[in-house]
C-alpha cells in the first residue's frame, strides 16, 4: 500500500529507501556496540525547575538536553563526527545532527538539525521541533535531508529500555537512547531510586574505537550531571 | 471566564486533531489515554498543551501533565482552572 502525506514522498518507497540504506550499513560497515547507563536525577531536576518558570511555548524537553549534551560531548570526539568516504574517514567541526523520527502511520525518517554546534539549548529545542514537526506533517524541505555528520536515535518515553542504532552511511555513528525509567542505583557507596537513561554508541571501527567511544559517553554523563552548563 | 463543558470538550478534541491529524478526534473515548492510545510523544504532547492554551488561555504546568491524559480530564482541569480564575 503506497499513502502518500501532504507534500511527502510515498511512504512504501520510504521504507524501502531505509532499508537499503541499513542494508548497505551492514554490509560495508564494521560496527562496535557500546552502552552506559547515566544518572538523570540532576538533568531532570534541573529542567523541571527551569519549566516551571516558563511559560508552555517556551518549555524544554528532556530530549533537547539530551541533544545538547550529545553535541558538547562531541567536542572531545572527533572520531564520531563526520564521513567516511572513500576508504578514509574525514572528521568536521560542525556538526549537523540527524534525528531519527518515527512516523506516527509508520516508517522512519532521519532529518537533520544543521549547524547544532552553533545552537543554544533553547534553540535546539526549537530546532528539535521544528524538523519533527515537518518531518510528521510530510512536509520536509530538501535542507532538512542534507547530509547529517553523525544522528541520533532516541525512543522516548513510549520506548524500549535501550536502542543500538544502525550507523546511516557515510557516517561514523549513531547515539541512542532509550525510555527514561526509574532504577535502582549506587552511588558513592548509598543505593537510592533514580531516573536513568541508557546511552548507547553505534560507530564505525574504521573510524574509531572502544576505548574512544568511551570516553564520548563517559563525557555524555558528565555534562548530563552539569545540566546548567548546557544551556 | 468559563465555558461550557461540551465547548471544552470541542475545543479537547480539536486540540488533539491539531498534532495528530490521522485521529479521529470526534470518536475518541472520553476515558481513553491520549498518550498511551495514540502513542503521543513528548513533543506532541507538549504541542496538544500549547493548542489548549492558544485556544483558553489556560497554561498547563508540567506537574500537572499527569491528570490532563483523558479527554474527560481535560475538560474538568480547564473548566477548574476557569472557574478558579473567574472566582480568585
Amino acid at each position: 500500500v503506497v499513502s502518500r502525506g501532504p507534500s511527502g514522498p510515498p511512504r512504501a518507497s520510504l521504507a524501502a529507501a531505509v532499508g537499503r540504506l541499513m542494508e548497505r550499513s551492514k554490509r560495508e560497515i564494521p560496527h562496535f556496540y557500546l552502552s552506559e547507563d547515566i544518572d538523570l536525577n540532576a538533568a531532570l531536576a534541573w529542567l523541571t525547575a527551569m519549566n516551571d518558570q516558563r511559560s508552555v511555548d517556551q518549555r524544554l524537553l528532556p530530549a533537547a538536553l539530551l541533544l545538547r549534551a550529545v553535541v558538547v560531548a562531541l567536542r572531545d570526539a572527533p572520531d564520531l563526527n563526520g564521513h567516511f568516504v572513500d576508504g578514509c574517514f574525514a572528521p568536521r567541526d560542525d556538526v549537523q545532527l540527524g534525528l531519527a523520527v518515527s512516523m506516527r502511520q509508520g516508517g522512519l525518517i532521519a532529518p537533520v538539525i544543521r549547524d547544532a554546534h552553533t545552537l543554544d539549548l533553547q534553540s535546539l529545542m526549537g530546532a528539535m521541533r521544528d524538523v519533527v514537526g515537518r518531518a510528521r506533517a510530510g512536509s520536509l524541505r530538501s535542507s532538512d535531508l542534507g547530509p547529517a555528520t553523525i544522528t541520533v536515535t532516541n525512543l522516548g518515553e513510549q520506548g524500549a529500555a535501550s536502542v543500538f542504532g544502525v550507523i546511516i552511511p557515510p557516517q561514523v555513528a549513531i547515539v541512542g537512547f532509550g525510555r527514561v525509567t526509574e532504577r535502582v542505583w549506587v552511588a558513592d557507596g548509598m543505593i537510592g531510586i533514580r531516573s536513568v537513561v541508557t546511552a548507547s554508541l553505534s560507530a564505525d571501527h574504521r573510524a574509531s574505537h572502544g576505548h574512544r567511544g568511551s570516553r564520548f559517553l563517559t563525557t555524555l554523563a558528565k555534562r548530563l550531571a552539569t545540566p546548567e552548563e548546557l544551556l | 471566564m468559563t465555558r461550557a463543558p461540551a465547548e471544552l470538550d470541542a475545543i479537547v478534541r480539536a486540540a488533539l486533531a491539531d498534532i495528530a491529524p490521522e485521529i479521529d478526534a470526534d470518536n475518541v473515548a472520553v476515558n481513553d489515554n491520549i498518550r498511551d492510545s495514540f502513542d503521543l510523544d513528548s513533543i506532541d504532547f507538549l504541542g496538544f498543551v500549547e493548542a489548549l492554551h492558544a485556544a483558553t488561555g489556560i497554561d498547563i504546568p508540567e506537574r500537572d501533565y499527569r491528570t490532563v491524559e483523558t479527554v474527560a480530564a481535560c475538560v474538568a482541569y480547564l473548566g477548574r482552572r476557569m472557574a478558579d480564575g473567574a472566582s480568585g
